[in-house]
Formats: structure tokens, sequence, C-alpha cells
């Protein structure tokens, strides 16, 4: 059985979780207490994840932390020939290019969601600033492909890139980030709402 | 020539798709624009006179716009009809949304207070294909004097109105239309009349995405 330590307001959560659900994999969860208790940075949990993040995922003798690392694997592990992670050379390492930005230009997106929901500060001005810039590269992108006629970030089905980036843009009026910049994106969100297996967390509506 | 437009551009028709609505900021003000299933494009105030939700956050029914909260829908006319806490309740008159002129013309929604005349907007062309909207971190007018003093190669500024720029060449016309957000923050509408191909619609895009972080960047050396 997989298992899934998670929290389930974490946004990285909600991506290995809308992964599991789009894959048709069945798993458990272990509800850890990251806000307000930081569970995930005390000794029991960094003897599973010595970085102290969530999630952390463990399979079989695999135990995993990373989100990125963490999708890939459960692709590679449970959909091998599914074009969430495809072969083509040329596409896989776009994939990676977009995967490596959910994990870098959007973790101010991340970080400033976070500090609005769970500190009395707020989200900080630079992680704002940050994450509009990510939002704008991210539908820049989408709407080039657009006029070429193509709805997802890779190729022509939607990839593990789709996937990484959607949630931190579906969750970003959480830390006070309209979508109304973004028209391409709020295509995209529509498109990949549709697919078989979405689910949604709170934050984002179930209703749209 | 049009001049002195009451019409406001909001949005990219292909980017208000029938059955979903979209915030916007004119001149500070938020609105929603939605397109019901019919096809029909409405521009109303963001507001829900419920619980003040922003109605760009709820979703569209058939020809109705439902609040996100408690699921308040209003018909094209911005009138409430019906509220699910309260089935049987004969919804009071009183319960509307603000509406305001909605229109499509050239590729783009556009926007006037109530009663404005669409035959305003009749020297635009009447259908033309997107290329993007643009949206920049400086005022309307800084915006335009920027675009104009960069023009796409291959094109030439043509005489148009007011909050407008007009690009001829590759046997088209570019219509870069400016939506004022805020005191500081603009969107640029643009889409392409005539003779259009994607490649050529690609084009532009790159040129308004350079041009942007071009204006920007410079900005930012000027503070």
């Amino acid at each position: 059985m997989i298992r899934l330590y998670n929290y389930h307001l974490d946004e990285n959560g909600f991506r290995v979780r809308l992964l599991l659900s789009m894959l048709g994999l069945s798993f458990e969860t272990v509800a850890v207490d990251k806000a307000p208790g930081r569970e995930q940075e005390k000794p029991p949990m960094l003897a599973l994840n010595p970085t102290g993040t969530l999630p952390i995922l463990e399979d079989g003798d695999v135990r995993l932390f990373g989100t990125a690392a963490i999708l890939a694997y459960l692709v590679r592990a449970h959909a091998p020939d599914s074009p969430w992670l495809t072969a083509d050379a040329a596409d896989f390492g776009r994939v990676q290019q977009w995967l490596g930005f959910s994990t870098r230009e959007l973790k101010p997106a991340v970080d400033a969601r976070e500090a609005a929901l769970f500190t009395s500060e707020g989200a900080s001005d630079s992680d704002l600033k940050a994450a509009r810039k990510a939002f704008r590269i991210m539908n820049d992108h989408m709407t080039l492909r657009q006029i070429e006629g193509l709805d997802w970030f890779v190729g022509n089905t939607p990839t593990l890139a789709d996937l990484a980036l959607l949630p931190s843009f579906a969750l970003s009026r959480d830390c006070g980030i309209d979508h109304d910049e973004y028209p391409a994106l709020r295509r995209w969100l529509r498109r990949f709402r549709t697919l078989p297996g979405f689910i949604t967390m709170p934050g984002v509506p179930d209703y749209h | 020539m049009t001049s002195a437009l009451a019409w406001i551009p909001v949005a990219l028709s292909a980017d208000i798709e029938a059955g979903t609505s979209a915030g916007t900021l004119v001149n500070g003000e938020e609105r929603v624009v939605w397109r019901d299933d019919k096809g029909e494009i409405h521009v109303w105030e963001d507001r829900c006179p419920h619980r003040g939700m922003r109605m760009s956050f709820g979703f569209v029914r058939g020809d109705h716009i439902a609040c996100l909260y408690h699921g308040w829908r209003y018909d094209t006319s911005g009138q409430c009809r019906y509220i699910p806490a309260h089935p049987d309740l004969k919804v009071p008159q009183t319960i509307k949304v603000p509406t305001f002129a909605a229109t499509e013309r050239a590729g783009i929604v556009w926007m006037a207070p109530e009663g404005a005349d669409p035959a305003e907007l009749s020297t635009l062309h009447e259908a033309a294909e997107p290329v993007r909207s643009l949206f920049l971190d400086m005022p309307a007018e800084a915006t335009l004097l920027a675009v104009t003093a960069a023009p796409p190669e291959g094109y030439r500024p043509i005489e148009s109105g007011t909050g407008l720029v007009t690009f001829q060449g590759n046997e088209m016309t570019v219509l870069i239309a400016a939506q004022p957000r805020d005191a500081g923050r603009t969107a640029l509408h643009i889409t392409a009349a005539g003779n259009t191909s994607a490649t050529l619609r690609r084009d532009l895009i790159l040129w308004a995405t350079d041009l942007r972080n071009r204006v920007e960047s410079q900005m930012v050396e000027a503070a």
C-alpha cells in the first residue's frame, strides 16, 4: 500500500494526491500537524525525511521526499507507459524543465500562500512579486501554445509539467493573487479540471 | 475616426469562453465579464449584493451566473432569481447586480455605461483574430506612447482614436486597445484583422511580450 505523509492544506501534498487520483492508485495518508505544530521538522519525522518537508511517500521499500521526485517516481513505477512522463527525449527534457520550475520559481507562490494562511504577518511583498513573475512566465508560454492550437505545457497531452504547475495557480487567490492577468492560464486550468480523476482541495472550488 | 470612446475594452473575446466568467479591474473598480451558454457577453459590477463576494469567483449555469458563497443565481439582467437556502421564496426585485452595456467588436469585449451606442465602435473591423492581452504595471497613456514608439517590424501606425493604437502591415490591421485597470496598471488587448495567420500572430505575440519586458526594465532602471 502506498502511504503519503500529508497535511491536508499543504499545496505540495495536493500535487501528490492529485496525481494519485488521476492515476487511479489507492493509498493511505498519515496526517502530519504542519500548522501550527511544524511536526515535519521534529525528530520523529526527521528520521523519515531529514530535510523536514512534506510530503513524504512510502511505497514498499521506497521512501521519497521532494515533490517532483515523488511525482516522477509514481509515474515510472505505476504508469510507465502513460504520457504523464513522455519517453521522447526533447519532451522529457521539457517536462523536467517545468518540474524544476515548479519547485524553484513557484516556491515563492507556495511560501506566500502558507504565510497568508498560517501566519499573522501574511505573505511577504518579495514572495508575492516573485510569484506573479512566475505566473506571468507560465501565461506567456501558454499564450504561445494556444495560438498553435496546443492545450498543454509540453506535447499534445497533459504531462507532469501541467500537474506540477497547476496547484500554485489554482490556489493563488489564497494569497490574494487574482487570475485576471493570466487569461491563458485560466483556460488551461479549466481544461485540466475536466480530466478524469481531477480532485479539489480547500481553496480550489468544486463548482466552476 | 473614433474619439472619446465611451467604450472600454475589458478582454479578448476568445478568452471568455461560453459558460465562464472572469474578474477584471476598470479604473480601479472590480468588474465581472461573463458569457452565458448562448454566447452572449455580460459585464457587471463584480459583487454579489448578499455578502459582497466577487461574482467572478462564481459559476455560470445556462444563462444565469451564481455566487460561489451561497449559490444565489442571477439572470442576464442582473436580477436575482433563485436563493437556494429559500427555494420557495419569490426573490424581491431589489436584489439586483448593477450592469453595464457590453458588446463585442474586432475580437474584443467592450463595456460602457448602460445606454451607450455600440455604433461608436463601427469604425473598427467587425471581427478579428486574437493576438494576446498584455498586462503592464504602468499608466495607460504612457503604455500607448511606448507602443506607438516601437511598432513591430513591417507595420506602420495609422490614425486611431483615444485609447487605441492601430498598425497596418503584412495585409493586416492590428488593433491595440488599452484598458486602464487603475492609475498605475494597464491591459492592452491586441487583435489582428485581414490576412492573418498563426505565424504572423505568433510574431505579434513575441513583439508584444518583448515590448512589455523592455518597457518595464526601463522603468526599473529609471526608478
